[in-house]
């Protein structure tokens, strides 16, 4: 649905991902503000958008091997502490600048989703879900029960610098976390229409229809599941430089299936949903947690601290209610609102 | 070998748990195709609402069980009333995903009422070991496993020989075969949750008997999920067989494996062993093979 008057005259301009100047405009304009809001946002603010922007990396990732190729997978998490603990590794033990050790602990991590992704040649669907769940404990009871990790103490990766800068602060990360961010969701919005992407969604619409037409399922589910792991791995490594320290506590499968939490909310199959979900559980959690202190107060019965468990249980609630009402997520609602404003004196 | 039979019995006793909560997720499945997640909610909160009549109101033991039984085949209900129902013909897929909401909704409830404290059973079975030779079982244990294969043998008989269990399975062949020879498809459903939810009561209490009541309770659910997937979602006997094995497997291969690797392999083992029979078998040792067409 595109506004009236906007024609394709030539296949440059069909193939274009924008295609209007008011786009442009748009565009460069959020950009801008995007990178000057480190000199006048306040530090709880940048703290909560490089977290917003991390988890957003992890679940565009979830969204290309969920989304796009319908493969299931509630192990997010153990890739992105893959991720995180390649990262530190590298760091640490063998001293390789944070540059090098980014993009190799996506590969990592993407290579040992490879090896994740293997059952989903045989098995699909809630079968591949639960396989998934075993591969999360694996890792994570891997990571446990080797030296190099640290085991239960974790590891403690120095913040990356360049030259004599520190990237050492939240505000100085942002730069860092933004810029990858917006590099991944390119890459991620441009994959939709490549031949991959309609290749990932032959195969999630029907796997055996697609495999008729020629599309070689093999191939084609294990490369989903290396993108998809080598997002979450990237990501973890960016979370282990910005928090400086990782163990195994902040990669449970609760947060794995926040993570799918936040994929079904936002919108299956959809790149601006993927920041929807996010957004929305994000911001959900904050407020719990703003809440809960007066919530206590106002109801004794609830105990001391009931800000974890209120959160778990509106999450639960939030996912359960979309599910009923608005299974296509927030992307489905942003898409009827852009239809509406577009055409808007008239209804159809 | 003394070690090795004592092993093997002390895994049997913690496999009949497992196949305990795999019942209920089999039960589910059978009938419904849907494959439940928040079983394990079920089983925490019936051995919690065991221990609330028990301890919390001092009920004797079987006063206490009854209304426990009421309130986790209630609560069941509602978990198919309230959310799953509106999903009923949507992909199957979205119902696998709306019983994780559930888990995770409950376990909010869970974590909020315990608020990271334990609770104990009193004992309400009678102490001591069972002795043979050199192999010591605690009785109160022994008693767990003759309850879990009563109620297998129960829900068997209960689904082979009576007019609801026809129903059943029914259902569980085509819904909408099902549904013109008069069986109320909705109806069945409901009985199945109802069911499902005091199998979990009973996996719970049973559970509850040798551990604590902690926020760690709900996960059991998992391993009940992975002895299921194993032994064929369909199939009662994979679900108590594979269940046993499992807590075999657990057991001595902690006993055996732990000095070589430094201890653990309890948390890994069925993952392992999931991994392993999904690769091998898709659809489970004792489950029914499907065919595809497009």
């Amino acid at each position: 649905m595109r506004p009236c008057g906007v024609f394709d005259k030539s296949y440059a301009l069909d193939i274009a991902i924008i295609r209007t100047w008011q786009h442009w405009t748009i565009l460069i304009l959020s950009l801008l503000f995007l990178y000057l809001f480190p000199l006048f946002g306040s530090y709880y603010l940048i703290s909560f958008i490089n977290l917003l922007s991390i988890s957003a990396m992890v679940v565009l990732g979830l969204q290309i091997v969920s989304g796009l190729c319908g493969q299931i997978s509630f192990g997010q998490a153990a890739f992105m502490a893959v991720g995180a603990y390649t990262s530190s590794i590298l760091t640490i033990h063998y001293g390789l600048s944070f540059w090098l050790a980014l993009p190799l602990s996506g590969i990592v991590a993407g290579c040992v989703g490879i090896i994740g992704g293997a059952p989903s040649l045989r098995i699909k669907g809630m079968y591949l879900a639960m396989a998934t769940i075993a591969i999360h404990f694996v890792v994570i009871w891997l990571i446990l029960h080797t030296e190099i990790t640290g085991s239960f103490k974790g590891l403690y990766p120095q913040p990356p610098s360049i030259g004599g800068f520190e990237f050492d602060t939240d505000e100085r990360m942002y730069y860092i976390i933004m810029s990858v961010l917006i590099i991944m969701t390119y890459a991620a919005r441009n994959l939709m229409r490549s031949k991959v992407g309609r290749a990932f969604v032959a195969i999630r619409d029907n796997d055996l229809a697609a495999e008729v037409m020629g599309v070689n399922l093999y191939y084609y589910k294990l490369l989903a599941f290396f993108i998809s792991c080598f997002y979450a791995g990237v990501a973890g490594s960016l979370w282990a430089h910005l928090i400086t320290v990782v163990n195994v506590e902040q990669f449970t499968l609760l947060h794995a299936l926040e993570y799918v939490g936040m994929l079904i909310i936002g919108g299956m199959g959809s790149i601006p949903g993927v920041f929807f979900g996010v957004l929305f559980i994000r911001v959900l959690n904050e407020l719990v947690m703003f809440a809960s202190p007066a919530l206590a107060k106002a109801l004794p019965w609830l105990g001391s601290s009931p800000a974890a468990s209120l959160g778990l249980l509106a999450f639960g609630l939030a996912m359960a209610l979309f599910l009923i009402f608005e299974p296509r997520g927030l992307a489905h609602r942003w898409e009827i609102f852009k239809a509406s404003y577009r055409l808007y004196p008239f209804a159809h | 070998m003394t070690e090795f039979i004592q092993q093997t019995i002390t895994g049997l006793m913690t496999g009949s748990l497992y196949s305990l909560v795999a019942a209920g997720i089999v039960l589910v499945y059978k009938s419904t195709h849907v494959v439940s997640l928040a079983h394990g909610q079920l089983v925490a909160f019936g051995a919690l609402f065991f221990w609330l009549f028990l301890s919390g109101l001092g009920l004797p033991f079987w006063a206490g069980l009854i209304p426990a039984f009421i309130l986790t085949a209630l609560l069941g209900l509602a978990i198919e009333r309230i959310a799953l129902r509106p999903l009923i013909g949507q992909p199957l897929i979205a119902a696998f995903l709306m019983t994780f909401a559930i888990f995770i909704a409950l376990e909010g409830i869970f974590v909020l009422y315990l608020k990271g404290e334990t609770r104990t059973l009193p004992h309400f079975l009678p102490e001591g070991n069972f002795v043979l030779g050199n192999i010591s079982v605690p009785i109160n244990q022994l008693i767990g496993f003759c309850v879990a294969l009563l109620l297998f043998a129960a829900v068997s008989l209960l689904f082979r020989y009576t007019k609801l269990g026809l129903g059943m399975r029914a259902t569980a062949e085509d819904h909408r075969l099902a549904q013109s020879t008069g069986i109320v498809v909705k109806n069945i459903f409901s009985y199945i949750w109802i069911l499902s939810g005091i199998v979990a009561a009973v996996a719970g209490i049973a559970t509850a008997n040798v551990m604590d009541i902690y926020y760690m309770l709900p996960y059991i659910g998992i391993n009940g999920l992975i002895v299921a997937i194993c032994g064929g979602l369909d199939s009662l006997t994979g679900a108590l067989l594979v269940g046993l094995l499992l807590g075999v497997v657990e057991n001595v291969g902690a006993a055996y494996l732990d000095p070589l690797v430094g201890g653990g392999i309890k948390d890994v083992a069925g993952y392992v062993v999931l991994l392993l029979v999904l690769l091998i078998r898709p659809y489970g040792l004792f489950g029914l093979v499907k065919i595809e067409r497009i």
